[in-house]
């Protein structure tokens, strides 16, 4: 079976500084990955390398039979199937939190109007949000705008959702309800790729574990088998300071 | 006080100076709005070249050429660029028109840049969103930059109209009557110094004032739309 993203040698440097050294790994549709890691690790490069935000140095991601580092392959449309939450929400603070969710869809899509909005309303309901449809990010709290940001990349209607450390700027009361949210999207069957802190939630949630330490995967399984087995000297380490 | 308003009789009103006054403030102004929109036209084609230079290796060279256009505009004296054009460049030209153009291309280098630091004001994480979404470079800078930016380029765009009535004051260098120059001919057909040279600074502060109240109504109206939408 064809892999919904297959990553092959992937590196970045910036400047001299190498972040990533050669990571392949592959995802299939489903999965539920975390990406685990001290920080610095190269993690959050990592993922933003998934939709080409981060420009890779060399190597391939190839997404649903397209190598996105080709520079013939439309960009732009493939990033229209991959969702993307970012720990500092990026919500756009000039709209609505109606006009956030319909501007891509009805800009990108041609979806007209109505539709558009029946969509994100339906969508807004089920992080009972309905009541903020017309309130700006500014009146939001921070869990409120992150899970507006969930809705967002869902109103596109990706293939893959990728999380940036999406609780990691929120106060300790909010992160649950955006925790909650994600895990519904998981047992919905949304393919998902998280860089997270959270590891209760990787334990519980993610069927794939990669632990990722100075740029390379160090360890990856599924989460018994990081969290329980773990083998390696430095995933032990960081394992006895995260729990 | 009799005797002043009768010295300001002979010094403007019998001598039909004050039609001079008039015609030299309405110089003035031609000047700074006729370089306004240059100023205006020459930022934004730069600032449009240097934002894209990155992404379309056709626009490289006329990046670096816009560079080298605001570092020398910006390290000479507009009076100096001002006669380089009237007498070297543009010779045969009207003085008005060599005054337009010479404050519009001195203009152009300060627009330039603040419109360039005023979409660099956004934060990153702005286009970062709006481009993981799957638009382009332009449709976000579109939809979703420039909304934000124009918060700060429109109150930096103000200020610099405002710097320019003042600049223009160096237009008399080229034999062009503005208002400054012609308040400096009535004293000098007068032989009154103080009430022309008053007037010709009473005026330029009146415009100024103005003009700052109407750039801090525009500020605050843009504040206020602003207000909802700080992000964190």
């Amino acid at each position: 079976m064809q892999h919904m993203i297959e990553i092959t040698d992937l590196k970045k440097n910036f400047g001299t500084l190498e972040v990533l050294k050669g990571i392949d790994y592959s995802i299939d549709k489903g999965d539920v990955v975390c990406i685990i890691g001290p920080s610095g690790s190269g993690k959050s490069t990592f993922l933003r390398c998934l939709n080409l935000l981060e420009k890779p140095t060399s190597g391939k991601i190839v997404f649903e039979g397209d190598d996105l580092t080709d520079k013939h392959v439309d960009l732009n449309q493939h990033r229209q199937k991959m969702g993307m939450v970012f720990q500092q929400f990026n919500l756009f603070p000039h709209m609505t939190v109606m006009q956030n969710l319909t501007c891509a869809p009805e800009m990108l899509k041609k979806l007209p109007h109505e539709a558009a909005v029946s969509r994100a309303s339906e969508l807004l309901e089920r992080v009972a949000l309905s009541d903020k449809a017309d309130a700006y990010p500014a009146q939001l709290s921070g869990g409120q705008k992150q899970r507006v940001a969930i809705v967002r990349a869902l109103c596109m209607e990706p293939d893959v959702m990728l999380f940036d450390e999406p609780t990691s700027a929120l106060d300790p009361e909010m992160v649950g309800e955006v925790l909650d949210v994600m895990k519904n999207l998981a047992s919905a069957g949304m393919t998902m790729v998280v860089v997270t802190h959270e590891m209760g939630f990787a334990k519980e949630v993610a069927n794939k574990v990669v632990f990722l330490d100075e740029g390379v995967i160090v360890e990856s399984g599924s989460p018994e088998d990081i969290f329980d087995r773990p083998q390696s000297e430095r995933l032990r380490g960081f394992l006895s300071k995260v729990l | 006080m009799e005797a002043w308003l009768s010295k300001l009789y002979d010094t403007f009103i019998a001598t039909g100076h004050y039609k001079m006054m008039l015609d030299g403030l309405k110089t003035t102004l031609i000047l700074t709005a006729g370089a306004l929109v240059i100023g205006v036209i020459i930022g934004v084609i730069i600032a449009v070249i240097k934002y894209f230079a990155d992404d379309v290796p056709f626009l490289k060279p006329f990046a670096v050429i816009g560079d080298f256009y605001v570092t020398v505009i910006r390290g000479i004296p507009v009076v100096v660029l001002l006669m380089l054009f009237f007498y070297v460049f543009l010779v045969s030209a009207h003085g008005i028109v060599v005054g337009i153009i010479t404050f519009g291309i001195n203009s152009g280098a300060y627009m330039a840049e603040l419109i360039r630091s005023g979409i660099n004001a956004v934060d990153k994480g702005q286009m970062e969103a709006a481009r993981s979404l799957g638009m382009s470079k332009i449709q976000a800078t579109r939809k979703i930059i420039l909304p934000q930016a124009i918060r700060y380029i429109l109150p930096a765009i103000a200020s610099e109209f405002i710097a320019l009535i003042k600049e223009t004051s160096v237009a008399g260098y080229v034999a062009v009557v503005d208002l400054t120059r012609a308040g400096n001919l009535v004293r000098n057909n007068t032989y009154d110094a103080i009430n022309p040279l008053m007037i010709v600074a009473l005026t330029y502060l009146i415009l100024v004032i103005t003009l700052t109240q109407l750039m801090n109504a525009l500020e605050r109206r843009l504040k206020k739309n602003a207000a909802h939408d700080r992000n964190h």
